[in-house]
Parts: C-alpha cells; structure tokens; sequence
C-alpha cells in the first residue's frame, strides 16, 4: 500500500517536472516569436544571429570625411563607414559585405577614402555588393563602382560621374549694396573663389586643373572597379555627368543587376557561398534606432534636400565635390 | 546500472521530499540511496534556466537572449555552484561551532535540493504575464515566497542532521549570510577610508 503511494507520488513529482519542461520551451518560443515580431519578420522562427554571414555597412546622405555624430545617428561621415568597415573586416563571421548608398556624393577626398577601403577589401577576396537606395549619383556611384557587384533599383538615381566646384558671385548685390571687402593676402590665388568679386581667367583654370585632375581619377577609378565589364573607353563617352536610372545605367553596364536590397543581401550570400538564410549583421540593431534614423531624416537619405544646420555651416565654403546638385 | 537507477524512479523521492517533506529529504541523503550528490547539481542548473527564462520573459527581449540562455546559464550556473558552495563551507563551519559533526558533502546536497521550489518561479510568473496583471509585482512576490520556501527546506534538513531544535538550525543556516554581511560591511568602510583617503590626497 504504501509502496504504491509512493509509486503514483513519483509519478505526480514526473509529470510536474515535465510540466516545468513543457513551460520552459512555451517561454523561450514565445520570447522569440516576440523578437520576430518586434523586428517585423512575422511570426517566423528563426535561429540566434551568429555564425557566418553577412555585414551591412550604410552610406546615407553626403558624403565628408566627418560625419554629425549623436546618439541616434548610424556610422556617418567617410570615417565612420570606414571604422564600420574595419569592424566588419575584423569579424571573422562576416563572409560577405553589402554596402548600402544612399547618397548623392560628396567630397572628393572623403569619397576617395572610401572607396580605397572598399578596393582594399575587394583585394582580400571579400565578396563586396552595392545596394543603390534612392540616390547614388556621383561620389554614391564612385564608391559602388569598388564593388564587385552593383545592384541597382528601377528608379535609384545614379551616374552623374564628374566633378564640381561650386561658389556664389555675390559681387553685384555687394555693389548695390555698398559693401567692400578688405582682402589683405600673400599671393594673388589667396582669395581664390572668393563670393564678393568675379573670378579671373587664371583663377578659373587653376580650378579647372583641379576639377580636370579630380574627373580623371573618378573615371580611372571607376573603370579599375568596372574592368569585369568595361573598361575607360566605355565609362568616357557617359562620363559626362549626366544622371540616369537603374534600368539605364544597366544598359550601361554602370550596374550589374536591378533589384532591392534584399536581392543584394541574397547576392553576396550566394558570392560567399554562405545559406540561404545565413544571418545579417546591420549596424542597425533595434526598430527604435530605425525610427530614430528615420526622425533624423538619415535613412530616407534626405539630408542632402534638408541638411542638417550643422552641415550648411561647412556648405557655405567653397569645395569640389563628386557630388549631383540637381 | 544508472539506466536501472533512472528507471526505478527512485531519484525522484529527493525532489518529492525537498517539497513534502524536508526531513525525509535528509534522511535519504544520509542514507546515499540513491547517491545524490552529482544528481543534487541538476536543481541548481534548473534553477538558473528559469531564472534566466522567467527574467527574459519579464523584461525586454531582445536577441541578446540566445547569448543569455547559452553562455549566460553556464555563467549563472557556476556563480550558484560556488554560492551553494561558500555557503554549505560556512554551515558546517558554524555546525562545528555548535559541536555539531561537520559534513560538508552532506550540506551541499541539502543546500541543492533546497532551491528546488525556485524552479516554479516560472510557471507562477509566466500566468501573471500572460495576463499582464502586474507581473513584476507578483514576480517579486513569488520570489520571496519561493526563497523562503527554500530557507525552510534547508532550515529543517539541517535540524533534522544534527538532531536539533529549529532555533540551532535557523542560526546554522543563517551564520553564512551573517559572516557574508559583516564582510561586505567591512569592506564598504575599508573602500570607504581608501576613497577619502584618496580624494584627501
């Protein structure tokens, strides 16, 4: 009798044990359909992000060597993406990279950065994508074009290979004015661009050397990145400056494929040889940062339509830009 | 031999009697049958993965979780093992005080099986979630509840090894604390006298 007791008792003591069980695997599924819903994949499960795959680096709005710098704000700036890029360079999980541009360009010496970066890591056989947003026009396409494969949108706006240097003559509003401006300088090209007088011929081809010198290197550079499909003869006759959409920059074979960023990330999967669903490491880690990006305007890439105030402070400088000023 | 040892179901008279009854609890282990000391490790491990689970769930969850469940359990794991560890060294250090004999095996055995309430932290904290009726409140109440549940345990295994009144065996059980306490206590005055020390200078 008492023998039994403790029989049905042990058996009562399994039966909660495996209740624990049972609740213990219920709370890690739902915590998980939680993080699947919270990251807005529905309800899918699917396993922790580690092991190899994919790094995500993003270049949004105009391209400078110093980016704004806030709590909310991504990798910015040439540095930033270059830091982000050392991260993933030094992760051994990361197979693959998917650069995503979404910018209209920018300063030559940030862009060159950048790009010599890219062409660094493309060096060490890392299988690099570019992912066209919006925008990437300019010094957006110059960095794309040191990646081994360029994917572009239907609509992403791109080309637009040139340079420019662009600067104000105010010297008729000075004049209707009154306003003169005591210029004291050690040689004759101190003052060169200067907003309240016209500029002189030397001026203007002193510049121009710049801007020509500036044009050669983007053209070189971007045949170095494009040789698999084409080399300086075919990028000079569209190098013109002029912009166009994915679908034409396909035709000229500035891009390798249309598609979004997804077809991108699937891209350097199969580059990598790595599953179909190996993980993606972004540099945005939650939705709230996402949002956050999106308040700032970053992520939408319109920084270059509605600059950040602490950007129009270096805009009023004179600078040569690969950059598309529509 | 452990197949059978498993199979006879006999192991889980330690987990029903750390619930019902924790003077049989003892008596089993003093008897070794079965031998509980490696199967004693197995409530502490428990406990840890559903501290981890029931915190996770209680808190925000984000995928950090699956480094939480993996490395951090065997983390929280070993911390239990040396805190049940420290703790059994200090009560047979204090039941050789009362001229009680010491067994230390014994303790840790004890100290182990006690925490088996702790595992249903769980399940009592996942309803209150589940309907989102206050559940941090009643996690925190279940907490308390469920270690003072332990403290018993251990209170009446330690009394019923040395054959003693329940007042010895509250002492015994509380002398680790007590010594942990006043050590914390020094060394918060002794970081105390270094800081004034240091900004004096």
């Amino acid at each position: 009798m008492e023998g039994e007791r403790m029989d049905r008792n042990r058996k009562i003591l399994i039966s909660i044990l495996a209740v624990l069980v049972l609740t213990s695997v219920i709370a890690i599924v739902d915590i998980s359909m939680n993080m699947q819903q919270k990251r807005g994949a529905g309800i899918s499960l699917t396993g922790p992000q580690i092991g190899p795959g994919v790094g995500i680096a993003r270049i949004e709005g105009p391209i400078q060597m110093l980016g704004v710098s806030s709590p909310m704000s991504a990798t910015s700036g040439a540095e930033g993406v270059i830091r982000r890029l050392d991260e993933l360079e030094q992760n051994n999980d990361i197979r693959a990279i998917v650069v995503r541009i979404n910018s209209p360009g920018g300063t030559v010496a940030a862009t060159q950065e950048i790009y010599e970066k890219l062409w660094r890591l493309r060096k060490k056989k890392i299988p690099l994508i570019a992912s066209m947003g919006e925008i990437a026009a300019s010094g957006g396409y110059y960095v794309a074009s040191a990646c081994d494969y360029i994917v572009a949108n239907h609509g992403s706006i791109t080309g637009s290979i040139g340079v420019i240097a662009v600067s104000p003559n105010l010297r008729g509003l000075f004049d209707k004015l009154g306003i003169t401006m005591n210029v004291i300088k050690s040689g004759r090209y101190k003052d060169i661009l200067s907003v309240h007088r016209d500029i002189t011929p030397e001026e203007r081809q002193l510049i121009q050397e710049i801007i020509d010198s500036s044009y050669r290197k983007f053209v070189r550079d971007v045949a170095r990145g494009r040789a698999h499909v084409q080399g300086e003869d075919g990028i000079k006759p569209i190098a013109d400056g002029r912009i166009m959409s994915g679908e034409t920059a396909l035709k000229h074979k500035l891009v390798d494929m249309l598609g979004t960023f997804e077809d991108a990330v699937d891209k350097a999967r199969q580059m990598a040889k790595l599953a179909e669903d190996a993980p993606v490491y972004d540099e945005v880690k939650s939705s709230l940062q996402q949002f956050l990006f999106n308040m700032e305007g970053r992520f939408s890439g319109r920084n270059f339509l509605n600059p950040d105030p602490r950007l129009l402070q270096y805009e009023n400088n004179y600078r040569i830009e690969y950059r598309y000023l529509p | 031999m452990i197949i059978t040892e498993l199979r006879s179901l006999r192991w889980a008279d330690l987990f029903l009697f750390s619930l019902l009854d924790p003077r049989a609890l003892y008596r089993q282990i003093y008897r070794k049958e079965p031998k509980s000391f490696a199967l004693s490790f197995t409530v502490p491990a428990a406990v840890a993965v559903m501290d981890i689970i029931t915190l996770s769930l209680l808190g925000k969850q984000t995928p950090f979780f699956y480094y939480k469940i993996t490395y951090g359990w065997i983390l929280l794991f070993l911390f239990q093992i040396l805190t049940v560890i420290i703790s059994a060294a200090l009560m047979d250090m204090a039941s050789q005080l009362f001229s009680f004999k010491g067994n230390i095996r014994e303790f840790i055995i004890l100290v182990n099986f006690s925490l088996f309430p702790r595992v249903f932290i769980l399940p009592l904290a996942y309803v209150f979630k589940v309907f989102n009726f206050a559940p941090l409140f009643f996690y925190t109440f279940f907490f308390m509840g469920l270690l003072i549940w332990s403290a018993f345990i251990a209170i009446q295994g330690i009394s019923e090894m040395h054959a003693t009144g329940l007042g010895r065996a509250v002492v015994v059980y509380l002398f680790p604390t007590l010594l942990m306490g006043i050590a914390i206590f020094f060394m918060v005055i002794l970081l105390g006298i270094l800081g004034v020390g240091y900004l004096a200078n």
